[in-house]
């Protein structure tokens, strides 16, 4: 019988350290300049554009994490883990910077930090309360009425339209937690009202839930993505990057220029976060990203339009180019505080009021 | 019978990890759902005042109706799960080869371990409205749209894991079901459904309930299907909770409503034992 000894198994764990380390260090290769920065990121066509930006520069990698459900969906993982959250810049937009903003999270931004915030307008940054820039924005897009032509049994002309009963079952519609609850304000300004009294707009809302013609309420982007390109649903109201992937492919007719069919913009951005070590890296990326040349790269894959005013727009987003005449008559915007303030009370009314019904 | 507590020691580690994991977040949950929330913030403040609001809230008609909602397509999924899984399971211990019950067991096994989300979104493109069996539905008049049609498509993606759980735990319950006592009935008469009825069945009804307990379990707390098969317009509660805590950031709502899930969920579980245990004796 043979016999394993002590010394046996020494010599052969030796033996077995020795191939590892040794043999571990021939793949070892040179150590990279580049800086390891973890960003949040939103899926798609978003973080293709992204990493497309990450290929044009050599002094920062990213580490990209993505957003999993809406853009508030990462605040309490922030929250839990503080000051220990691991995410040097986190992409999303006023409703989720308001957030941050008020948890003290980010650091401000300034053109000595940020150069290229120089071009981007100065009025679209937000702001705290002292009016430091708190957020870098990379690109406008709309939250606007949509249909896919080649499908739908109806014209949509107007927010009455959406009443027809050819369109049973036939609409997608943003749930509680979509576009801030801006449908709901869409629908106040039809019937009189604004975001401050949205009362009309809940009554249209009901109307519209009782008449069976929402098929889906989407409560992830995906879900409007896939409903319209199915065709289980034909149009309804939607943010821009969950019609960018769509109208590659079908006929989307995107109603941003209609009277009585309300326009929202959004500015997209980043947050960068004070307690990570490696702050210069990332405001080093941003300023990067939000480049002329990135913007313009950003806006062609991304589907949303550049800020800077240097980057040029593609003609796939002409239709969020608005002359100055074309701003006052279609794009209204709200007070961002008032929405933001009233999210979890339309939440509350939603589920109380609307759900039922569906 | 007392327990020896010479073996009591055994059980600290599992206590550390239930007291760690289980109880002391309970603990905090049930702290947060008393706290004043201010909108607009992430969760509420640690000098948040306490209050009774977020439950107070809750006592609305639409709420009740969630309850009431996710509660009844619970339970009659559980209960079709088992309609499904005492057959099935009957048929594995008393009809199938050794050999082929345990591939079968195996086969069940492998089934609850296939993702949900996997599962859930096979049967959306199956079923859903926009799959291939959308002609024959609208063929039969049904909207695959409807109402009623997304709450039964909810119900099956919930069988997918109610039918192995329940099949599984049933398999034991028929083992020790004394096969003569049937064999007995039908000699002496007793059509085989009637024997069933009266001898399986019965003696089979401690089973039964914890195969339907650990079914209306995980259904009520279900999140992945509603969210996926639901379309946004059926919704159960864990919705509702998911929407308060990663949407809202509003905690102290979340946080209530997962309490008054939990205790709920815990009454009628303590209340479906008792009257089973009352009415079958073992």
């Amino acid at each position: 019988m043979t016999q394993i000894t002590r010394r046996q198994t020494l010599k052969g764990a030796a033996a077995t350290v020795g191939v590892t380390l040794f043999g571990g260090l021939g793949s070892i290769r040179p150590a990279s300049a580049a800086t390891e920065v973890t960003a949040v990121e939103w899926g798609g066509d978003v973080v293709n554009a992204m990493k497309k930006i990450e290929e044009n520069q050599d002094k920062v990698q990213i580490n990209w994490v993505l957003h999993q459900g809406g853009s508030g969906a990462i605040l309490p993982k922030i929250k839990a883990t503080w000051p220990n959250a691991e995410y040097d810049y986190v992409a999303g937009w006023e409703g989720s910077f308001n957030g941050m903003i008020k948890e003290d999270w980010l650091v401000p931004v300034t053109v000595d930090t940020v150069p290229n915030l120089a071009d981007i307008p100065q009025k679209i940054i937000v702001k705290n309360a002292n009016g430091d820039w708190m957020a870098v924005p990379r690109a406008i897009g709309g939250i606007y009425f949509a249909y896919r032509k080649d499908i739908s049994p109806i014209e949509l002309k107007s927010i009455d339209d959406l009443f027809d009963p050819s369109l049973k079952g036939k609409i997608c519609w943003p749930g509680p937690t979509q576009s801030m609850m801006l449908q709901i304000v869409a629908l106040a300004l039809h019937a009189g009202g604004n975001e401050h009294n949205t009362d009309p707009g809940w009554a249209l809302m009901k109307k519209l839930a009782e008449t069976g013609n929402i098929g889906r309420v989407g409560v992830t982007d995906t879900d409007f993505t896939t409903s319209l390109t199915s065709g289980e649903t034909v149009g309804g109201f939607y943010s821009e990057p969950q019609l960018t992937a769509v109208a590659k492919s079908f006929p989307v007719e995107r109603l941003t220029k209609n009277e009585g069919l309300p326009v929202f913009l959004y500015q997209s951005g980043f947050a960068i976060f004070k307690n990570r070590p490696n702050l210069e890296a990332t405001l080093q990326f941003v300023n990067h990203s939000i480049s002329p040349e990135m913007s313009s790269v950003y806006a062609e894959i991304a589907g949303e339009a550049p800020l800077n005013v240097k980057a040029k727009t593609p003609d796939s987003l002409k239709h969020l180019a608005f002359t100055p005449e074309e701003m006052d008559k279609y794009v209204y915007v709200p007070d961002f505080n008032e929405v933001l303030n009233q999210q979890d009370a339309w939440t509350k009314r939603w589920e109380n009021e609307i759900a039922p019904l569906l | 019978m007392k327990p020896d507590r010479s073996s009591l020691p055994l059980l600290f580690p599992a206590a550390a990890v239930f007291l760690g994991f289980f109880f002391l977040p309970l603990a905090g949950l049930l702290v947060e759902s008393f706290r004043l929330y201010t909108p607009g913030s992430i969760g509420s403040s640690a000098d948040a005042p306490l209050t009774l609001g977020n439950y107070t809230e809750l006592k609305t008609p639409a709420f009740a109706e969630f309850f009431f909602e996710t509660m009844r397509i619970s339970f009659l999924t559980s209960i079709a799960g088992l309609v499904f899984a005492l057959p099935l399971a009957h048929w594995m211990t008393r009809r199938l080869p050794s050999r082929w019950r345990v591939i079968a067991v195996g086969f069940f096994v492998t089934l609850m371990f296939l993702s949900v989300l996997v599962r859930t979104y096979a049967l959306e493109l199956t079923f859903g409205a926009a799959g291939p069996l959308r002609p024959i539905l609208l063929s039969l008049g049904i909207s695959p749209n409807g109402r009623g049609y997304i709450e039964v498509l909810v119900g099956a993606g919930l069988l997918h894991y109610i039918v192995p759980m329940a099949t599984l735990t049933l398999l034991g319950t028929i083992q020790n079901v004394d096969p003569r006592l049937f064999d007995a009935a039908q000699s002496l008469g007793a059509p085989g459904w009637k024997a069933h009825l009266t001898i399986t069945l019965p003696l089979s009804m401690r089973g039964l309930l914890a195969a339907f307990l650990f079914a209306f379990t995980f259904s009520i707390s279900a999140f992945v299907i509603p969210m996926i098969l639901g379309k946004g317009r059926v919704l159960f509660i864990s919705n509702l909770i998911y929407n308060r805590f990663s949407e809202t950031a509003n905690y102290p709502s979340g946080a209530a409503i997962s309490i008054v899930l939990f205790v709920v969920a815990l009454a009628i579980v303590y209340v479906i034992s008792r009257q089973v245990n009352k009415r079958w004796q073992p």
